[in-house]
């Protein structure tokens, strides 16, 4: 075996109490074969790589101990553990090498791409000349099918994109060919069309290398995709490990099961609605667009415009449930705040019913907002935290007159709470004693609260793990059908897309390229791009 | 860049007008205004004279013309382009290249400009020096209090550096002026002005009678500082301790036994070696290299110094040189302690931020040493807020050049800001707001480029 | 994030965790003794005794000479007092105890009079000539501008050097207690830190927050104001305000004020700005919230951290100012301050160290205690860099 890892135990110390952040967890990975890690948030996933690598933050350790015994190539069996600080110096990033999610920030900003590669080459391979050693960049930096690697090794990382960075941190990692890669989500921050190339590079270099990856994600569909083997990780423990296509089909451990029956693939789809009104769209915008001025020169002077939305012709008939799907940076949140008009649209028209939105002045449009609403994609940051729950809830009620009394509206916004499953006491606690699932429920509470008919769903569970992901999800299909709602759900994940919506539209770089009825988007693609961003989700295979 | 940069220059220009408008007006405002009557005012004349000397002052500065003319007549002579006058004060045309002309001050007599032509370089030379002492004693402690984060020697020197930058300028300089000026105590410095006047006719360089004397300071300095060094490397922290708190000892019977008779008690004479020996075993236990050796060097020089000096038998001449950086030794730490405990805290925000930041993670992950990814990786991003820091800097060295200007005596920029204002002597305080708002708006201009040339995710294009 | 329920605001949480770091407490108990010499200055230091029998009559002199600004310093802190009681929005207390003290000042200047000859040494020379039954004097029984004429050889004085005079902190050039002076200049420390410090937060709030919320050209106009505010340094502009405009302590306040207010201004604008892309601040204009909630039951609360932060640090900074623009001979011509005290101590012609370490020592003294309050609030409101973390 490369990598066995025994009894494994990190314990933090946090304001006086003991976090067993990884809890005997044993696991092994033999050579030239993937394990993933699985697991939702504060399982304890990546801990437990760094543990391996020996990078804890030393101030609040409290404990580390178990066995993490480790064969390179040809060479001794030693326990990571023992090691002293400048023996696990050779391995870090010689044997074992280590990539991260952020790949916006794991990159020094003030040192070229190059230098920082040739970093690590010089640390591990001391022999080399400098020529030989820039070779050796050059060649990484080729392996991982860097565009126009001669100039771009003496870019700055922020001359690239997200997916080149992950690239250069790949290239970084393979210059030492290292036995075992440590990933730690690495395409988690990444559009899935990059994700694809992503992954299918790191297999491609893994065949080629014959190294082993250790792969820590909490996508099942980037497990099914890359993994031989799964380990599945809850609370600090490891419940169940065992090869991919077992784990994913046939779960043993209860967890797991309720994991993978999360799944938005797994959810028992829903009756699509094909009932609608199409004569009379609740919403209905023509030629919409959004810019954002670029000034330049000595005068401040508008030379040239973002076109963040450009041009949106769409209906949302009353009662129907639209998918917005798209990559970051194809307009699509900017989109939806300017149906509420929250960002102002820069030509067209926004039609609710037979109003056009875009003509209301100020005052008229403060009235009007009952009518539709938001959902945020941040719990953190969507509830204001100097206020108590029944302030945020009943503040919107006052304003628009609902309710006869503080007592009326404090009765409605406690059956508001119990309409999103939330205790009664929750109305006189903080923002911050929730978790994230808690605060959007509170958030959908707070939108339903002035009993509009439309809402804009921003991304809403993309920062919920699965298994909160799948109630939050039910919870809303239920509502709409309670109350009425019609929805406009952006999102750019697409199983979500296929539970939830009825119809979906896709967008890229400010235009709708593709809608029609989700069903058929998902299975057919028309459209070029869409057929692309289709392929490229990695689905479970069900 | 270029746009950049004369976009910036022109934006200068309202931020200019708006600060001498704003000291005009606070001028044109107060109660009596500035008009020749007020600089009459106290003294002791028959009223026909101080009727003449008022119409004097009218003819002169153009007193009695109304607030809004004074201002703009005065823009038009500071303005390198503006109109001309005759003889007779009428308009006579307009001229490009007629030369900014900052006028007279009223209590001085001369022009503006060669009086900012003295007392200015003088302020610049206190702030140039303090400025690297700020630096780098803030960046000593600043990466060591960051990476020793939450352990004693950050929670010390963030309590001492918040205490030193508490302690208002005027009370060190004060203390330091009657402690170690005046020779009730300690004369070691001298209390006023930047030279001793029998050393203005005296050579630059020091001079000695004898070369056997120069040879043996050198020959002092040189090895005693290289011997000390050697033993701040050496193992064995009791020894070190013990070493340096000897020494320290003797340095402490040796500063009470400078006091004059009367000042000296027995108290005085346990207390002060007994507290420097302690310091000194702090710092001889610490194990912060850098720190450490400095503390060593630093006591080799005193102790090389101070032999050499003993064992001398010939006379030396001061010198220019050695005289001024005698005098500006007091002012110069008064100057800087503030902006030292103020720096030192950014600085270990800044480290801190960055030590805990991913491509520090990234860093240790390729097996490069804590030492190599503090050093090589983490302190360079870290310098980059502490640059625009240094532009804010530099208004703050300016207000305590006023400070220190007036305790010590010092004939710079900073008191004859006091001393215009005192007398109300218009052109003066209109031109030094006008030279330091320029001054500082420059300095923000630096430090953006600097920001520029070190960060290459900033470009200004 | 799976702490026990607290139903705690947020301003409660943050204040605790501040109070919780021993530097916080420190310099809190500072604060709380200086307003405590502060209000009961009169009854502390003092040349008339509280209490005196004269034939068999009580009476008591202090309250006699007891000046408008005492009353209003004492009706000020027994407000305080009740006020904090008072379970209450903050801003109502604010806004009752401001009334409460204008109100005060008003009918303190109209009705307390107290005497307008002043003779400090009569009940010292008449209690020699044994008038009194027996006479309860203040613990430092000499007024500010005691010159202690009677005694006819006084002057500098070492703390304690003399036998029958009891000066702890020694006396000036005039003969007067230092003690005693710094006893009554803790007034002109406390209230020129706060009030200057208030008028600048007021100010800088209101521009920062019209800055931060309609950006483009108000963004624009105000920038320029910033900028030209600090371009001059502060301490220069402030000399020639005071230079020009005469020496109260009022108009020093106001000064200080109006001089400190941009960097107020230029924290509001940055939260301000962050705020308004957050998303509970996009809800409430989603939910068609009215303006001044937007702003202010929305923005301004959760944007008043680092402003706090800042003001705090303010108060010290506002402090030194006075005690900087006494000490350059620009202070306040007939009430001692700190400052003024200082400058004292470099007017003779030796160096005379009481002058300048207990003045001196005051002032770093409470900077400092400030300062710790600032620092400690700034860990409690942003803990990722504190030190216990």
């Amino acid at each position: 075996m490369l990598l066995s890892v025994k009894q494994l135990q990190t314990w933090f110390q946090h304001q006086g109490r003991t976090i067993k952040a990884v809890d005997e967890i044993s696991f092994e990975i033999a050579r030239g074969e993937t394990f993933c890690l699985v697991g939702e948030s504060g399982s304890g996933k990546s801990i437990s790589a760094l543990s391996i690598m020996q990078l804890l933050p030393k101030s609040n350790l409290q404990r580390h101990r178990g066995e993490i015994l480790f064969q390179p190539q040809g060479g001794e069996r030693v326990d990571l553990t023992s090691l002293s600080e400048a023996e696990m110096q050779q391995v870090r990033g010689g044997r074992i090498a280590m990539i991260f999610q952020e790949p916006m920030s794991s990159l020094n900003p003030v040192f070229t791409i190059g230098e920082q590669i040739l970093e690590a080459v010089r640390l591990h391979f001391a022999e080399l000349s400098e020529a030989e050693a820039w070779q050796r960049v050059m060649d990484a930096l080729e392996a991982v099918q860097l565009p126009d690697p001669q100039t771009r090794v003496h870019s700055y990382p922020h001359q690239l994109s997200g997916g080149q960075r992950q690239r250069v941190m790949i290239a970084m990692a393979m210059a030492c060919e290292p036995d075992l890669l440590i990933a730690d989500e690495p395409t988690t921050a990444l559009d899935v069309t990059v994700q694809r190339e992503i992954l299918r590079l790191m297999k491609d270099l893994q065949q080629r290398t014959q190294m082993a990856i250790l792969f820590i994600t909490h996508d099942f569909g980037v497990v099914s995709q890359i993994a031989d083997r799964v380990g599945v990780m809850q609370q600090g423990k490891l419940v169940e490990t065992g090869a991919t296509e077992q784990i994913i089909h046939r779960p043993s451990h209860s967890y797991t099961q309720a994991l993978i029956a999360a799944l938005p693939e797994n959810l028992a789809l829903q009756q699509k609605h094909e009932l609608h009104d199409k004569e009379n769209p609740l919403i209905r915008l023509s030629q919409l667009e959004i810019h954002f001025p670029v000034r330049k020169g000595l005068l401040r002077r508008v030379v040239d415009q973002v076109r963040a939305v450009d041009g949106v012709d769409l209906e949302i008939p009353r009662g129907e449930i639209l998918a917005l799907v798209g990559e970051s940076g194809s307009g699509k949140t900017t989109l939806g705040r300017g149906i509420l008009r929250l960002t102002e649209p820069t030509a067209g028209r926004v039609a609710f019913d037979d109003t056009d939105i875009t003509e209301l002045k100020r005052s008229q449009l403060r009235r009007f907002r009952r009518n539709m609403q938001i959902i945020f994609q941040d719990p953190i940051s969507s509830l204001n935290p100097r206020l108590s729950i029944a302030g945020i809830l009943t503040e919107p009620m006052k304003v628009h007159a609902i309710g006869e009394n503080q007592e009326e509206r404090l009765e409605i916004a406690r059956d508001l709470l119990h309409q999103v499953q939330m205790e009664e006491d929750t109305l006189w606690r903080y923002p911050h004693e929730f978790s994230g699932g808690q605060r959007q429920r509170i958030g959908i509470a707070r939108a339903l609260s002035l009993n509009p008919s439309f809402i804009v769903c921003d991304e809403i569970t993309s920062a919920l793990d699965v298994s909160v992901q799948a109630e939050i999800l039910r919870m809303l299909l239920d509502l709409r059908a309670k109350r009425g709602l019609t929805l406009l759900f952006i999102t750019h994940n697409i199983g979500v897309v296929e539970y939830v919506s009825d119809r979906t539209a896709v967008m890229y770089q400010g235009k709708i390229v593709e809608q029609g009825r989700t069903e058929d988007i998902v299975n057919r693609p028309q459209n070029r791009y869409t057929q692309q961003l289709i392929a490229a989700v990695p689905r479970v295979p069900v | 860049m270029l746009t950049y940069l004369l976009r910036r220059l022109l934006l200068m220009l309202p931020t200019l007008l708006g600060i001498t408008l704003v000291v005009f007006v606070v001028m044109a405002s107060s109660p009596g205004g500035i008009s020749a009557k007020s600089l009459v005012e106290g003294q002791n004349l028959d009223p026909e004279a101080k009727q003449e000397i008022e119409a004097y002052y009218n003819r002169l500065y153009g007193l009695d013309n109304p607030p809004w003319m004074q201002y703009l007549r005065w823009l038009n002579n500071v303005s390198p382009a503006g109109f001309t006058f005759d003889e007779e004060n009428n308009l006579s045309g307009f001229s490009f290249s007629k030369g900014s002309d900052l006028g007279r001050s009223f209590r001085y007599g001369r022009p503006v400009t060669d009086l900012l032509a003295e007392r200015v370089p003088i302020t610049v030379l206190l702030n140039v020096l303090s400025i690297p002492v700020v630096y780098l004693l803030a960046l000593l402690v600043g990466v060591r209090a960051a990476v020793e984060r939450g352990r004693s020697f950050d929670v010390s020197s963030g309590m001492v550096m918040l205490a030193l930058w508490s302690v208002p300028t005027m009370l060190a300089g004060v203390l330091l002026i009657g402690f170690f000026a005046n020779d009730q105590y300690w004369h070691w410095f001298p209390t006023a002005g930047l030279s001793d006047r029998q050393v203005l006719d005296q050579v630059f360089m020091p001079h000695w009678s004898s070369l056997w004397d120069l040879g043996l300071l050198f020959l002092m300095l040189v090895l005693s500082t290289a011997l000390f060094l050697f033993l701040a490397n050496m193992g064995g922290k009791m020894i070190r301790m013990a070493l340096l708190a000897l020494c320290w000892f003797a340095l402490g019977l040796a500063m009470v036994q400078q006091l004059p008779e009367s000042g000296q008690s027995v108290s005085l004479w346990i207390l002060i070696p007994t507290l420097f020996a302690l310091l000194a075993a702090w710092l001889a236990s610490t194990d912060y290299r850098l720190m450490r050796q400095l503390g060593f060097v630093v006591t080799g020089v005193l102790v090389g110094g101070l032999l050499s000096v003993h064992w001398m038998q010939g006379e030396w001449l001061r010198g220019f040189l050695v005289d001024r950086l005698w005098h500006l030794v007091l002012p110069v730490v008064c100057l800087s302690y503030g902006g030292f405990a103020g720096l030192a805290k950014l600085t270990r925000t800044s480290v801190l931020e960055n030590l805990l930041s991913d491509y520090a993670r990234t860093a240790r992950a390729k097996g490069l040493a804590e030492s190599s990814v503090l050093w090589k990786h983490v302190f360079r991003n870290s310098l980059l807020p502490l640059i625009t820091v240094a532009a804010s800097l530099l208004p703050s060295l300016l207000a305590g050049s006023v400070i220190v200007e007036s305790i010590f005596s010092i004939e710079g920029m900073g008191k004859l800001a006091v001393e215009a204002v005192q007398t109300r002597d218009r052109e003066l305080v209109l031109s030094i707001t006008l030279i330091g708002g320029m001054l500082t708006l420059l300095g923000y201009l630096l430090a953006d480029i600097l920001y520029a040339l070190a960060d290459p995710r900033v470009s200004y294009e | 994030m799976s702490s026990r329920p607290q139903r705690q605001s947020y301003w409660r949480r943050i204040l605790r965790q501040t109070f919780l770091r021993w530097g916080a407490r420190l310099g809190l108990f500072w604060v709380a003794v200086l307003a405590l010499v502060g209000v009961f200055a009169p009854f502390l230091a003092s040349s008339f005794p509280l209490l005196l029998s004269e034939g068999g009559e009580l009476k008591s002199p202090v309250l006699d000479y007891l000046q408008p600004v005492d009353v209003i310093f004492l009706v000020g802190f027994v407000a305080f007092l009740l006020l904090s009681l008072w379970r209450t929005l903050f801003w109502h207390k604010l806004l009752v105890f401001l009334g409460l003290i204008g109100v005060t000042a008003l009918l303190a200047y109209a009705l307390v009079s107290p005497p307008k000859l002043v003779i400090y040494e009569q009940y010292r020379v008449a209690e020699a000539q044994g008038n009194y039954d027996w006479v309860v004097y203040a613990p430092v029984p000499y007024s500010p501008k005691d010159y202690q004429r009677e005694q006819g050889d006084t002057g500098l004085e070492a703390p304690l050097s003399n036998g029958d005079r009891n000066h702890w902190f020694g006396t000036e050039q005039n003969g007067a207690d230092v003690l005693s002076r710094m006893i009554h200049a803790s007034r002109i420390a406390l209230g020129i830190g706060f009030v200057a410090t208030g008028i600048a937060m007021v100010l800088g709030i209101i521009i920062g927050g019209l800055m931060g919320y309609f950006s483009g050209v108000v963004d624009m106009l105000g920038m320029r104001l910033v900028e030209i505010f600090e371009a001059v340094p502060t301490l220069f502009l402030l000399l020639t305000f005071v230079a020009f405009f005469g020496r109260s302590l009022y108009i020093m306040m106001v000064i200080i004020g109006i001089t400190s207010w941009p960097g107020y201004a230029r924290y509001v604008r940055a939260e301000f700005l962050r705020l308004r892309k957050q998303d509970f601040v996009q809800a409430a204009e989603a939910a068609g919230l009215p303006l001044p909630s937007i702003l202010f039951r929305h923005m301004l609360p959760n944007g008043m951290g680092p402003v706090l932060v800042a003001a705090s640090f303010g108060v010290a900074s506002a402090i030194l100012a006075e005690a900087t623009l006494s000490f350059l001979g620009l202070g306040l011509v007939d009430d001692p301050s700190w400052g003024e005290m200082l400058n004292q101590a470099v007017q003779s012609s030796r160096f005379n160290w009481w002058m300048a370490a207990f003045p001196g020592g005051a002032i770093f003294f409470t900077v400092f205690a400030y300062n710790l309050i600032g620092e400690s609030l700034r860990d409690a409101i942003d803990p990722y860099l504190s030190k216990s973390g």
